[in-house]
C-alpha cells in the first residue's frame, strides 16, 4: 500500500503528494523539431569555478535565438549548466532550484553536495523515456559548494544521458562544441602557462571567451563571442562566497585586456 | 450534548481560555517594517521563533513547538507549490493567509474534539517599496489583520500585547536604524515577559534596557532580515545582536 504523506524535505515528493510530477516521460512518435542548446564549459581556476556558456539555441540548421542563458544559479552555492534539449533541461533546473530551497527552508539546513548532486542525476533517470527516444537528452554539467570541507571548495560534476554522474578533476565540457573546448583546455592544463586552475579572475574570463570564439568555428551550433555586436557568453563563478554572475560590460572590459 | 448551541458556544469559549492559558507564558516575537527592509525579533533557544517562508515571506510565532512546525510546514509547501505551478512572484502571503492558513486554523479551533493549535503567529512580506509590506497577525483561531508598516507583535497576553503595540507605534516612529529598534524591541520584549505596566508607572529606559540584557543572558535572540533590495531571489538572512552592533 502507497504512503501519500511526502518525504520531509523532499519537493519531488510533495509534487507527487499533489499529482503535479514534472519531467512527464510521454512523448508522441510525431514530436516536432527539437530546439537544442549546444556549448557550455567549466574548470576551475584560482579562486574557485568558472561555468560558462554560449548563448545560441538551434533546430536541425535553424537558429532558434542568441539569447539563451545556459547557466543557471541553482541556488547560493550551486551551479547549472545545460547542454541538450532546453525544454527539458530548464524545468530540471526549475525543479533543482524550487527542491534546494524548499529543503533548506524545511529542515532548516542545506542539502549536502553530494545529495544535491544526485537529485539531479535522479531527473536524469526520470528523464530516461524522452532519452530512448532520442527527444529531451539533456547532458548537464553541475558545481556546488562542498561546505563539509573548510575552507568550502567547490567542485565540478558531469553526467551522462543516463543519470551517471561523474567528478570532474579540473574541467568538464558538454554538447556540440566540447570536442574542442575539452582539447584546448586539456592542452592547456598540460602544457600551457598559466594552467587554468592557476589564472586569476580576468585572465579566465578571457580564456573563457576565447575557448567559445574557437568552439564556434567549428560548429555551427554554437554562438560565438563578437564584442563589435556585443555578443557574449553566460559566465558565472562559484567561490567560497558564493555565485558571482560576469556581465556582458565586465566580460568586454576582460576581452580588451 | 453538543448538538445543543449553547453547548457548543460554551465549548468553544473553553477552548480558546484554554488556548490562553498555554500560550500565556509564550516568549512575544515581534515584525517591524523599515526603510531598507522587515525585521522579525524573537528570543528563544535558536531556530525555534523566527523563520524564513520563501523568498519574500517570513515567519515567526510562539506557541507549542509542535504545532509551529505544522503550521510553519504547511506554509513552506503552499508557498513552494504556488511558486513551481506558477511562480515565485505569485507567491503572495495576502492568498497564502485568507485562503491557506487561517481557514486551516479556525476548522481546526472549531473542531472541538480534536486538539486546538497553541500558536499566535506574525508573517511578513517585504515588497518592493516601503509602505507596501504586509506584516499579518494571525491568532490561533484564524483570526487576523494586517499592517502595511509600522510594527506587529504577538504575544500570549491580548491585554498586554494591545498595551505594548500602542506603546511601540509612540516610540518606534523615528527609529529606522536596525540597532536602534531592535533594543527598543528587545525592552518591550522584556516588559512583556515581566508583566511590567506600559501606561502606569513603566520602567525607566535604563531598567528595561539592564532587563532585557539580564532576561536574554542564556537564551538566543533570533532575528531575522527580509531585505527589501537584493541580487538573490532569497531575501531572508538570520543577523545576530553583534552583527546589527548591540
Amino acid at each position: 500500500m502507497s504512503d501519500p504523506a511526502p518525504i520531509a524535505g523532499d519537493f519531488l515528493s510533495l509534487l507527487a503528494a499533489r499529482q503535479v510530477p514534472p519531467l512527464r516521460g510521454d512523448v508522441s512518435l510525431a514530436a516536432p523539431v527539437q530546439t537544442q542548446a549546444t556549448t557550455v564549459f567549466a574548470f576551475h581556476f584560482a579562486d574557485g569555478i568558472l561555468m560558462a556558456g554560449d548563448r545560441r539555441a538551434t533546430a536541425g540548421n535553424l537558429i532558434v535565438t542568441d539569447r539563451v542563458d545556459k547557466v543557471i544559479e541553482i541556488d547560493a552555492t550551486s551551479l547549472l549548466a545545460i547542454a541538450g534539449v532546453p525544454a527539458t533541461a530548464f524545468e530540471m533546473a526549475r525543479v533543482l532550484q524550487t527542491s534546494f530551497e524548499y529543503y533548506r527552508r524545511s529542515q532548516l539546513q542545506p542539502l549536502s553536495l553530494p545529495a544535491k548532486v544526485r537529485a539531479l542525476a535522479r531527473l536524469l533517470r526520470e528523464n530516461l523515456p524522452l532519452t530512448m527516444q532520442g527527444v529531451g537528452v539533456v547532458m548537464p554539467l553541475f558545481a556546488g559548494l562542498n561546505p563539509a570541507t573548510t575552507p568550502a571548495r567547490a567542485k565540478i560534476y558531469f553526467y551522462d544521458p543516463l543519470g551517471a554522474q561523474f567528478h570532474a578533476v579540473g574541467y568538464a565540457a558538454s554538447g556540440s562544441g566540447s570536442g574542442t573546448i575539452r582539447s584546448i583546455l586539456s592542452f592547456q592544463e598540460r602544457h600551457g602557462g598559466p594552467k587554468p586552475s592557476e589564472m586569476q579572475l580576468p585572465h579566465a574570463v578571457q580564456f573563457a571567451l576565447r575557448l567559445l570564439m574557437v568552439a564556434s568555428e567549428f560548429d555551427s551550433a554554437t554562438g560565438g563571442v563578437n564584442p563589435e555586436t556585443r555578443t557574449f557568453a553566460t559566465i558565472k563563478v562559484l567561490r567560497a562566497g558564493g555565485v558571482e554572475t560576469i556581465e556582458a560590460e565586465q566580460q568586454a572590459e576582460f576581452l580588451r585586456t | 450534548m453538543t448538538e445543543e448551541p449553547y453547548r457548543w458556544l460554551e465549548a468553544i469559549e473553553n477552548r480558546r481560555e484554554y488556548v490562553r492559558e498555554q500560550i500565556k507564558g509564550g516568549s512575544p516575537v515581534f515584525a517591524a517594517s523599515l526603510p531598507d527592509g522587515i525585521l522579525l525579533l524573537g528570543v528563544g533557544t535558536g531556530n525555534s521563533k523566527v523563520f524564513e517562508l520563501f523568498d519574500r515571506h517570513a515567519l515567526a510565532g510562539l506557541g507549542h513547538p509542535a504545532d509551529m512546525e505544522k503550521i510553519r510546514q504547511a506554509a513552506i509547501d503552499a508557498a513552494h507549490l504556488e511558486a513551481f505551478t506558477r511562480a515565485p512572484e505569485d507567491v503572495s502571503l495576502r492568498r497564502l493567509v485568507s485562503f491557506g492558513l487561517s481557514p486551516q486554523l479556525k476548522t481546526h479551533f472549531e473542531q472541538i474534539y480534536s486538539a486546538p493549535y497553541l500558536v499566535e503567529l506574525l508573517l511578513a512580506e517585504v515588497a518592493a517599496e516601503p509602505g507596501h509590506d504586509l506584516l499579518f497577525r494571525l491568532h490561533f483561531d484564524g483570526a487576523f489583520r494586517y499592517e502595511t508598516k509600522g510594527i506587529v507583535l504577538a504575544a500570549g497576553m491580548p491585554d498586554l500585547e494591545k498595551a505594548a503595540q500602542e506603546w511601540l507605534s509612540r516610540n518606534a516612529a523615528e527609529k529606522t536604524e536596525r540597532r536602534d529598534l531592535v533594543d527598543l524591541l528587545l525592552q518591550a520584549w522584556w516588559c512583556l515577559i515581566e508583566y511590567k505596566s506600559f501606561t502606569e508607572n513603566p520602567p525607566s529606559e535604563e531598567e528595561r534596557r539592564a532587563g532585557w540584557r539580564a532576561a536574554a543572558n542564556g537564551k538566543v535572540v533570533e532575528i531575522g532580515w527580509l531585505a527589501r533590495t537584493s541580487l538573490r531571489l532569497a531575501r531572508f538572512e538570520t543577523l545576530t545582536l553583534e552583527q546589527i552592533g548591540l
